[in-house]
């Protein structure tokens, strides 16, 4: 009884960390520009694909998670400062990018689809022997993971506290107006941004494809709203918060796979996101009479 | 004495005139840890124009919102008449009689300046779907009153040429008076005003205090808060000073203007 | 030869007619109440699921070849009141936690994540929805007691389904022309004046939701009914932007725009590749189908034009009347 417990949290924590990581480049990229991005999963699946190319190509499967994450931090540095600038200098509003987004996502999803012949590809990881820890039997390939999971959010949380251009981002995403005029190069900071939010996107495609073992032009569309939820409960901007998020989504979808069955799983998820919701609106709710802009 | 002539003149109305017709008491406002009204009380009485000033950050527009409902108060009281109408929705005390306008000019940017006047006109009542269903003609009836009052608030403040116009073709001057015809449109008791001359062009502004004046002299209870001094000093009958969330003086705006501790306020 | 070409026709006039019905519903939602409704598609397929358990009669448990709760026989017109209220009832149930002062961006993400649990709870559970195997053997009304061939059939129906659409549309074109939604608008375009004239912005929000939650579920029964089939794939969170689209390309805000631009894109547009010669593998087009309606709406929300049938201002003149230009 307690097995299946421990069994449970040690597999939430697994799947936590697949969603961390990709929560955290969400709430980064979102804390900042205020882009709601619906395109994050599309990018996922982009840089699950580099990594699967990389891989036929002969590279190992875990230089594919630099890969991956390079091809993230391109695409999404050119959708940025490219598309999404082009837009709101147009006078795009917060609820029309998130539309924008959509849209894109169709693009790239349907277009990914397109040139993979809707086919699913194995990305294959070679498992050394499984470990055993008490009543949990993990492979160390997952144990990798989580460990993936914890640095970045280390090194995130060394950035925004230590670092010149971490400051300046938390000032920009507090009060944007304001810290143009403080003399914070903010068209830097809003690249630097996009360029790590779009490693880390790439990335967590890379990190859910050596989990699952196969790529598809879905892959990331699966994975996209636990990421999103896991990024609104712990707060725009805030890595921690959605490391922990993510920690608490991960295990009550486990420990309820467990006890209830594989098929109430993603919904047991949802549903913490929809209490959230009910009892603490003010995380979703507008600012206190400050109109929220895009930073881009 | 202060304030403009009562019409009526006699005993009762003058007694009326004292009874205010919104009032606050050791509000406080805070939000995100940070407390931007600390314990402000404020008498706003019928045919007065009372206006809220000083320095930046002072928590003057927080404590508007307060008084109009679009922010919550953490402690303290607000009473419209006689009721207390602190844990009321903004929606709620705009039907019983307290409108505002917006530091942005808030006209409703999809619709025509009649449009926004018939909108405020008809109200929560006439915009019901019940109301629009079960009783069709009623509706049209009320279409018709409402489109004769909003010509004549139009016609009130001359701005009939503007009324089939929406607001990016207008003016600011021109879309702060949409903003403040379409409060009017509600009759109501106290208007609140959020720095009612921010981007209205200097030769409009006579012409805004001016019709400001004439709906002070209908009877209504004005809270202006205001930025620019000179307006405070020719509309404002009575003057309200803060600074850090809380009250510094209060009185006649020639008086209240020499007190020490509000020059030090704004220099300081 | 003729004659499949007019089944083929007969049944587009059905597509047609029950697109319209959302493209209307997405409008009142989107143009006239700013309500960014991206699980629309969950409550076209309540009610649909909700007409086809009501024709299908009581399951037969856990035995039979598709299970299910709450079956029972219906005559028509009943399945489709029921779907519509059914549409009405989720709709409420999702507009109570979704609906309330909510930024407009997070407000569009949860629906369409609501639109994502909904799918995944369906097909998830077999006894209680028939989960992945979805539902099969649906009834056609009255198939059985009138006297047409299948043709003659198909083309009734269309008829029914084309008056359904005339009386919803004339119904909500009523309404948003009404002081309600001229409210609507005023919440639309500055919520906090809208508060600040006395309207109360949630019940609004809510009661159009509802409304447009209706008529998703009538459209939903109607589709259900002629095809006689319910299945969770048929209904991803995709479809919904198709309609969206056409409300941009016809013009957003009025419904001769809707009717416009739901003929152009879900009806030519999706069906012209099926008579142009195939291009590369089988299923490219259906892939390129979509990537070509994300173009546009992309391109739809950049120029932001306002439609072929661009919305016309209303004019008031001192006598009381009023003209459009």
């Amino acid at each position: 009884m307690l097995d299946t417990l421990a069994s449970a949290i040690a597999f939430g924590i697994i799947l936590a960390s697949v969603i961390a990581i990709a929560a955290m480049g969400f709430t980064l990229q979102f804390g900042l520009t205020n882009v709601f991005n619906l395109a994050f999963g599309s990018i996922m699946t982009v840089g699950a694909f580099a990594a699967y190319l990389a891989q036929v190509n002969g590279i190992n499967a875990w230089y594919g998670l630099g890969v991956g994450g390079v091809a993230g931090a391109a695409l999404t540095l050119l959708l940025g400062r490219g598309l999404f600038r082009l837009y709101a200098r147009r006078g795009a509003k917060l609820f029309e990018m998130v539309m924008v987004t959509l849209g894109l996502a169709l693009v790239i999803n349907y277009g990914i689809q397109a040139v993979s012949r809707n086919n699913v590809y194995q990305f294959t990881v070679l498992q050394a022997a499984p470990m055993h820890l008490g009543p949990v039997t993990i492979t160390p390939t997952q144990a990798i993971l989580v460990g993936i999971a914890l640095v970045v959010f280390a090194a995130l949380e060394a950035l925004l506290r230590l670092s010149r251009v971490g400051k300046a981002l938390r000032a920009m995403a507090a009060e944007p107006s304001l810290a143009r005029s403080c003399g914070i190069r903010t068209g830097r900071v809003v690249i630097i941004t996009w360029v790590i939010s779009g490693f880390l996107c790439g990335m967590a495609g890379v990190v859910y494809v050596i989990n699952s073992q196969s790529v598809g032009y879905a892959t990331g569309e699966l994975f996209l709203p636990l990421v999103i939820a896991a990024a609104i409960l712990g707060g725009p901007g805030s890595p921690g918060g959605a490391l922990a998020a993510a920690l608490l989504m991960g295990v009550v979808t486990e420990v309820v796979s467990a006890y209830g069955g594989p098929q109430y799983s993603t919904v047991a998820g949802f549903g913490i996101l929809v209490l959230v919701l009910l009892f603490r609106p003010s995380t979703v709710l507008g600012g206190h009479g400050r109109e929220t802009r895009l930073t881009l | 004495m202060t304030g403009p002539e009562v019409a009526t003149g006699s005993q009762a109305a003058d007694a009326r005139a004292r009874v205010p017709a919104l009032s606050a008491r050791d509000v406080v406002v805070s939000y995100g840890g940070v407390t931007a009204v600390d314990g402000l009380s404020l008498d706003a009485f019928a045919g007065e124009a009372l206006g809220l000033i000083g320095p930046n950050g002072a928590g003057k527009s927080s404590f508007l919102a307060a008084l109009g409902g679009q922010a919550r108060i953490r402690r303290g009281s607000i009473t419209l008449a006689g009721e207390d109408v602190s844990r009321l929705a903004a929606y709620a005390r705009a039907r019983r009689g307290v409108v505002r306008t917006f530091q942005m000019t808030s006209e409703f940017s999809g619709m025509t300046t009649f449009e926004n006047l018939v909108t405020a006109g008809h109200g929560a009542a006439g915009a019901s779907l019940a109301s629009v269903v079960a009783h069709p003609r009623r509706s049209r009836q009320r279409d018709r009153a409402v489109a004769r009052r909003a010509w004549e608030v139009l016609e009130r403040f001359e701005q009939a040429d503007i009324a089939n116009a929406y607001g990016r073709e207008l003016s600011g001057g021109q879309r702060r008076l949409v903003e403040i015809m379409r409060c009017l449109m509600r009759s109501p008791k106290v208007l609140l005003l959020d720095e009612p001359t921010v981007g209205v062009a200097p030769r409009v502004v006579d012409k805004l205090i001016a019709d400001l004046k004439s709906i002070r002299d209908d009877g209504i209870a004005l809270v202006i808060v205001e930025h620019a001094l000179d307006v405070v000093s020719e509309l404002c009958d009575r003057v309200l000073v803060m600074a850090l969330g809380r009250s510094i003086a209060t009185g006649k705006y020639a008086e209240v203007v020499r007190d020490k501790e509000v020059q030090a306020a704004y220099l300081g | 030869m003729l004659s499949s070409w007019t089944f083929y026709i007969s049944t587009l006039v059905i597509y047609f007619g029950v697109d319209l019905l959302s493209g209307i519903s997405l409008n009142l939602q989107y143009s006239y109440a700013g309500v960014i409704n991206f699980g629309y598609i969950v409550f076209q397929a309540a009610g649909a699921y909700a007409a086809a358990v009501m024709t299908l009669g009581p399951s037969g448990g856990a035995s039979s070849f598709q299970q299910y709760v709450f079956g029972a026989n219906l005559p028509f017109p009943l399945p489709l009141l029921v779907a519509t209220a059914v549409g009405a009832a989720l709709s409420a149930l999702v507009g109570l936690f979704s609906l309330r002062r909510i930024r407009r961006d997070y407000q569009a993400a949860l629906l369409l994540i609501v639109s994502l649990i909904a799918i995944e709870i369906v097909q998830a559970d077999v006894p209680l929805f028939n989960g992945s195997n979805g539902l099969t053997g649906v009834p056609r009304p009255l198939a059985a007691v009138l006297p047409l061939s299948p043709q003659g059939y198909q083309w009734a129906y269309a008829a029914w389904v084309l008056f359904l659409c005339a009386l919803v549309y004339l119904l909500v074109r009523w309404l948003s022309r009404s002081p309600w939604g001229r409210a609507l608008r005023a919440m639309r375009d500055q919520e906090d004046a809208a508060s600040a004239v006395g309207l109360n912005v949630t019940a609004l929000r809510l009661q159009v939701f509802v409304i447009g939650g209706a008529i998703a579920g009538l459209s939903g029964g109607l589709l259900v009914q002629f095809i006689g089939a319910w299945s969770p794939d048929a209904w991803g969170y995709a479809e919904t932007f198709v309609i969206f689209t056409a409300i941009f390309i016809g013009g957003v805000g009025n419904y001769r725009g809707v009717v416009l631009g739901v003929l152009l894109v879900p009806i030519i547009f999706i069906q012209l590749p099926q008579f142009l010669p195939q291009i590369g593998y089988p299923g490219l087009t259906d892939s390129l189908e979509w990537v070509i309606i994300g173009l546009l709406w992309m391109l739809c929300l950049l120029l932001r034009p306002r439609g072929l049938l661009p919305e016309r201002r209303s004019i008031a003149l001192p006598d009381l009347s009023s003209r459009s230009a």
